[in-house]
């Protein structure tokens, strides 16, 4: 077998596939964005004044460093996902950072200078309930962990467990907080909602309880979202239902009921330091707008300030002095601006500012010069999280910066006076779907544009306009050489390449796109494929979690001067669905009106129809198998009329099974043609996937070494479905995939892969599929490819047709082993498919290969003969090779590598791919070189300096033969 | 007919490929025959190791370095000396690699039995039940840093003189430049001897010729700098 893979080596240095990257190519044409995803814990490193950390542990699991002055991140550690990896709660200490994960699993120091572990200790099973530090004589020496019914107790510098002890009568009381005010007691309280509070006091040597007592508080259900723990040991708590708090002081002896004062609920208060108690200053908030500032002092609160209306409040310690910062609405919440924009005279935008003020928390003055502006965006959410980070000043007086988050997702870091030092989009890290839309032309392109498509008119006019054109297009060179320049002479760093709106158009090559990306938490993005500016955003509210996107362009950017349109169908879990459109170039919402969606929708379908305004019509079919077109003039239902006949479409109900073909009725209600049902007792269906309606195939066959040509089957209503079995025992469980014409319902093939299982990734294009299943029984993943061919000849040449098809195709199939796992795979497209294909696998480390797809070819001969030579192809060899050379983004790995969009760009030998995930990377691949444009490696000065050098050679050897002749003319 | 055997000889080539597998899972030794009965309760064990990339500091890479089981099943996170730890996993088999975007560590197979008994081994997909032995708690070691670049072809004075047309062409210039001078001319027998083959070389005595421009103009060039007597014979020569 070495010997084999020796010669296999040898065999791809001699075809030398280009799908590599050249090291000065980085960075020119491809970029990376990282995200982090919804924040839930942020903390600010205020161990020193000069550190710029910020760690976050956000909802996708991550724990990462952000650097406070910029934004940008310094580590990030992606956990696995699901509970497993959630993050519960985050401390911060000195340079350590103690995480808990996984519901209390486990309990990880970092160092976060470095971003490594300091140490890891695994915690008994058990739900999370709280975790804070112990301090003993003012130094933290512990962390305390509460699981459900146990409380351990462990080393800071080591995590090697102190103790650990059951909880007394933890099947009945809920223990949610640990306390403990740094004089050396561990205190863990304890609920029986509705009826009293459980309050065990733990020696902090050996864990023995020293107290228990409890107190009744037949009103409270929940420690944690209506107590907190304030000043030395008293313990308040909020009852919702009679606007009343309760006081009690842990460690009074022999007081049993909680002394009422009155109010309303959510409390916030703030412990400086973990070796201290709290502070005894904290905040009620009475209404989603309002906020109070009060004081306990002696069993007696005391209202230190009152602020009312305001949005977010938050306390944040430095040094010695700890400070109140509150959020509330500027004076004139609403300004309004009017915009003068060239389509509508007045625009209305309406900002919307708050004032974020710090306060001194123990008196509750106002601290001048502390006031921060927030401006909020209009297309965005309302504020969500607030965090202030405050250091002291030279003058020993308090400066802040404060970290924003919104209902969106935007993460905004704020200066004073209300500068945005850096801004994050981090609904980016859960795009679920995304488009390529085409730029528009510039004025000049449009015009030249123009003149060809007009009917003549004369022959002096059409002069004239040529020349005028021509004229415009000089005009635009010279102030193109101008700029050139001009940008020249200034230093390199000032000349900012910003895309605006006014710079946006489209390139030579059409390589420059703007990407339309729907995020999961229902905000969508205009983002330039060149630079990877956000160019717009537009926040869509009332988006249910758990959504399903659908984003469809149904006029590109050719038809000016209609503007591009694109929609979004939105399902929500029921599968209600709302259609959202809008101009994917500039975010607009369009104002067309949208069809009401009464029913469920099943199936949408984008038909190459067009209405007299160039927009695709999109039809929508609901639970009760009727269709709603979209837009839906009377030009659209004419022509439906008239192909009613011609379109059909299918569902798949996956819960039972079955697929189903169905015909458009001239009335636009349908009628069933056929229908598949794939038992679910024995497999369940795992995907279906057609064929990506913008491919092109240009060949129709293969030339074969004897050069005669086999036939591809390019059948474009053939759908490819994958199932897997429900039994999922190693050696009976398999993946079954079923070829089916879509119009005709006919099993055109169907393949069983033994003792495999999922994870089944699959791409149907061109005349093959390719999936990849994991082989139970070898313990690896394979790919498979099957390759669908007419034949020698060709039935029908001219146009396929589904009905008309008497012989079944030929299907050729092989196997081959990968070596590693995969998350996603997609192909490559072209313009118009001369190029050759390869595949894009994204991989778990976080790298895409870009594997040729001469690799997957079921004619791979086992033992090449001149013929295959002839065809190229590689002997077959089991193992599919991984080469660090094929990674096209190189060391930009792309976490959880969620999606590959493949699109065609201009050129023929480029394709444009985005992978998106967690993060989002932006590139160009080659799959067969470049060969309609000069390489970047051009070399243009040996060409010219060979052609001069030739030049020059000539004239002088010229001269020289005349002065020869001349010469031998005298003698 | 054609068709249809390509077709036959690719089912006898997957036939054939079946085969080889099956012989290549015969007996599965020890600890990986319970490998996919699946973690049905059971008890959880930690996989241990260390990584090592030699002459690097590990502060520099442990941060943006990660441990995979089975392509993300598992997760572990590398301490910063680069020792790691994966905890909760279920007995079986597993490929555990290190992956960092900047150094490139081989994966390792770990099998664990139900009984939480440990060892490593090489990572062979196409020999499943090939036993490498490898030490255990597992000792990666980096192989050095990826090479994602391939190299730019980049013009050199070696690569432009050994290109077959230069040779072409430098050879015989020196072979014209040379010959005259190694050859000894003064020899009447050789003289006539050329003077022959020059003719039939160059038919038409009336064309320029570059064999005869290009002596011309070296013996000019050599007369100038000295070689004086030899450069005019040859000269009076070739004139003739």
């Amino acid at each position: 077998m070495a010997g084999l893979c020796s010669v296999f080596s040898v065999c791809l240095c001699l075809l030398g596939f280009s799908a590599a990257v050249f090291e000065d190519q980085v960075g020119k044409f491809d970029w990376r964005q990282q995200f982090v995803g919804k924040v839930q814990f942020a903390l600010f490193d205020t161990h020193s004044q000069a550190s710029k950390k910020l760690l976050v542990a956000t909802e996708k699991n991550i724990f990462a460093s952000l650097n406070s002055r910029t934004g940008d991140l310094f580590w990030r550690h992606v956990d696995k996902t699901g509970p497993d990896g959630h993050i519960n709660t985050l401390m911060m200490h000195g340079q350590d950072a103690v995480v808990v994960v996984g519901n209390g699993r486990l309990l990880r120091s970092w160092e976060t200078t470095v971003g490594g572990l300091n140490w890891e200790t695994v915690l008994d099973t058990g739900s999370f309930q709280s975790a804070a530090y112990i301090g003993v004589q003012d130094v933290v020496r512990y962390v305390a962990v509460l699981k459900k019914s146990a409380i351990s107790l462990h080393y800071l510098s080591s995590g090697h467990q102190k103790w650990v002890e059951n909880l007394p009568e933890s099947d009945t009381v809920q223990y949610q907080t640990v306390y403990s005010g740094g004089n050396g007691q561990v205190f863990v309280l304890g609920v029986v909602p509705n009826s009293h509070i459980v309050i065990v006091e733990y020696n902090i040597e050996d864990g023995e309880i020293m107290k228990q007592k409890s107190v009744a508080a037949p009103w409270l259900s929940s420690l944690q979202s209506s107590c907190v723990m304030v000043g030395s040991g008293v313990l308040l708590c909020a009852d919702p239902t009679t606007k009343s708090l309760y006081t009690f002081p842990l460690q009074s002896a022999d007081q049993t009921t909680m002394t009422p004062i009155l109010l309303e609920p959510v409390l916030i208060s703030t412990q400086p330091h973990p070796a201290r108690p709290p502070l005894s200053e904290f905040f009620l908030q009475l209404g989603p707008d309002y906020h109070i500032l009060l004081q306990l002092k002696d069993g007696l609160v005391s209202t230190l300030r009152d602020f009312n209306p305001s949005y977010l409040v938050a306390f944040a310690t430095t040094g010695e002095k700890t400070v109140a910062a509150v959020m509330s609405p500027k004076n004139e919440t609403v300004s309004i601006l009017f915009i003068l924009s060239n389509s509508d005279p007045f625009h209305l935008h309406t900002y919307s500012a708050s004032v974020i003020n710090l306060y001194s928390a123990d008196t509750g003055r106002r601290l001048l010069d502390t006031t921060i502006i927030y401006s909020m965006d209009p297309n965005g959410g309302k504020p969500a999280k607030l965090y202030i980070h405050t250091f002291l000043k030279k003058d020993d007086s308090v400066g802040y910066r404060v970290l924003v988050q919104t209902e969106d997702l935007v993460l905004t870091f704020l200066q004073q006076p209300g500068r945005v030092v850096w801004s994050r989009e981090e609904a980016l890290a859960d795009v679920v779907t995304m488009e390529m839309v085409d730029l528009p032309l510039t004025g000049t392109q449009a015009e030249l544009e123009g003149e060809f498509g007009k009917k003549a008119d004369g022959l002096l006019p059409m002069v004239l306009k040529r020349l005028s054109s021509q004229f415009i297009l000089l005009q635009a060179w010279m102030s193109h050489l101008w700029k050139l320049f001009y940008d020249a002479r200034k230093p390199r760093s000032h000349v900012k390449n910003e895309v605006t709106f006014e710079t946006l158009s489209r390139d030579e090559f059409n390589l420059q796109k703007m990407m339309v990306m729907v995020t999961a938490s229902g905000k969508l993005f205009g983002i330039d494929s060149k630079s990877g500016t956000v160019l717009w955003k537009q926040y869509l509210e009332n988006i249910q979690p758990n959504s399903v996107f659908k984003l469809m362009v149904q006029r590109t950017t050719a038809h000016f001067p209609h503007p591009p349109q694109c929609t979004l169908l939105v399902k929500d879990k029921v599968g209600l669905g709302s259609l959202y459109v809008f101009n994917p170039i500039f975010g607009k919402k369009s104002h067309i009106s949208v069809p009401a969606l009464p029913r469920p929708i099943l199936q949408s379908l984008l038909l190459p129809l067009m209405d007299q305004d160039y927009s695709k019509v999109l039809l929508l079919i609901d639970d009760q198998y009727k269709v709603t077109a979209f837009p839906s003039t009377k030009n659209v239902l004419q022509q439906l009329q008239e192909m009613a006949s011609s379109i059909f479409f299918y569902l798949v109900d996956s819960s039972q099974g079955r697929l189903s073909g169905f015909r458009l009725r001239k009335d636009l209600s349908t009628e069933l043609i056929w229908e598949v049902v794939i038992p679910t007792e024995v497999q369940k269906i795992v995907g279906v996937k057609g064929k990506r309606a913008n491919e092109h195939v240009h060949s129709q066959g293969r030339v074969m070494g004897d050069r005669s040509v086999l036939y591809k089957y390019l059948n474009p209503n053939l759908l490819a479905v994958v199932t897997e079995s429900t039994d999922s025992h190693q050696e009976r469980s398999f993946v079954g995939i079923f070829l089916i014409d879509g119009v005709t319902g006919r099993i055109v093939h169907e393949a069983v892969q033994r003792k495999a299982r999922r994870p089944v990734h699959f791409v149907h294009s061109e005349n093959w599929v390719v999936y990849v299943y994991w082989n139970t029984k070898s313990r690896r993943n394979e790919f498979s490819v099957l390759e669908l061919f007419e034949g020698m000849e060709l039935y029908n040449s001219t146009v396929f047709s589904s009905l008309d098809r008497p012989r079944p195709p030929q299907v050729l199939q092989q196997s081959y082993i990968f070596p590693s796992p995969i998350s996603t795979l997609e192909a490559t497209l072209t313009e118009k498919g001369i190029t050759s294909r390869h595949l894009l696998v994204g991989l778990p480390s976080g790298a895409i290969v870009s594997l040729p797809k001469m690799f997957l070819d079921p004619r791979r001969p086992e033992v090449a003969s001149d013929q295959s030579r002839e065809e190229n192809l590689i002997p077959y060899s089991p193992e599919m090779p991984i080469r660090t050379e094929w990674f096209i983004n190189y060391n930009q790995t792309v976490s959880r590598v969620r999606g590959i969009y493949t699109a065609p760009s201009g050129l023929e030998s480029t394709c444009l791919v985005v992978a998106y995930g967690l993060d989002i990377y932006q590139t160009r691949v080659y799959p067969s070189k470049q060969f309609d444009v000069l390489k970047d490696d051009y070399d243009y000065v040996l060409i010219s300096s060979v052609l001069l050098g030739l030049f020059f050679a000539t004239m002088i050897s010229k001269r020289l033969a005349e002065v020869k002749l001349l010469n031998r003319a005298w003698r | 007919m054609q068709p249809l055997s390509r077709a036959v000889e690719v089912f006898l080539l997957l036939q054939s490929l079946s085969v080889v597998s099956c012989t290549f899972s015969d007996p599965d030794s020890g600890p990986s025959a319970g490998a996919g009965a699946g973690p049905a309760g059971g008890d959880r064990f930690k996989i241990e190791g260390r990584a090592i990339v030699s002459g690097v500091k590990s502060q520099e890479w442990v941060s943006s370095a990660r441990v995979l089981v089975e392509g993300g099943e598992y997760v572990g996170f590398l301490r910063t000396d680069g020792s790691f730890a994966v905890h909760d996993v279920p007995s079986g088999s597993y490929v555990v690699e290190v992956i960092s975007p900047s150094y490139r560590f081989e994966p390792a197979r770990v099998d664990i039995t139900s009984k939480g008994k440990m060892r490593a081994r090489l990572v062979n997909y196409i020999k499943t039940s090939e036993v490498l032995r490898q030490p255990y708690p597992l000792q990666l070691r980096s192989s050095g840093p990826h090479t994602y670049f391939m190299k730019r072809e980049t013009w050199g004075w070696t690569d432009f003189l050994m290109n077959p047309m230069v040779m072409m062409m430098v050879l015989p210039l020196l072979i014209i430049v040379l010959l005259p001078k190694v050859v000894n001319t003064n020899d009447p027998e050789m003289r006539k001897e050329m003077e022959q083959s020059m003719n039939m070389l160059n038919p038409n005595p009336e064309l320029p010729d570059v064999s005869e421009f290009m002596t011309k103009l070296f013996s000019k060039g050599s007369s100038k700098t000295g070689g004086g007597s030899k450069g005019s014979r040859n000269a009076a020569l070739k004139r003739r």
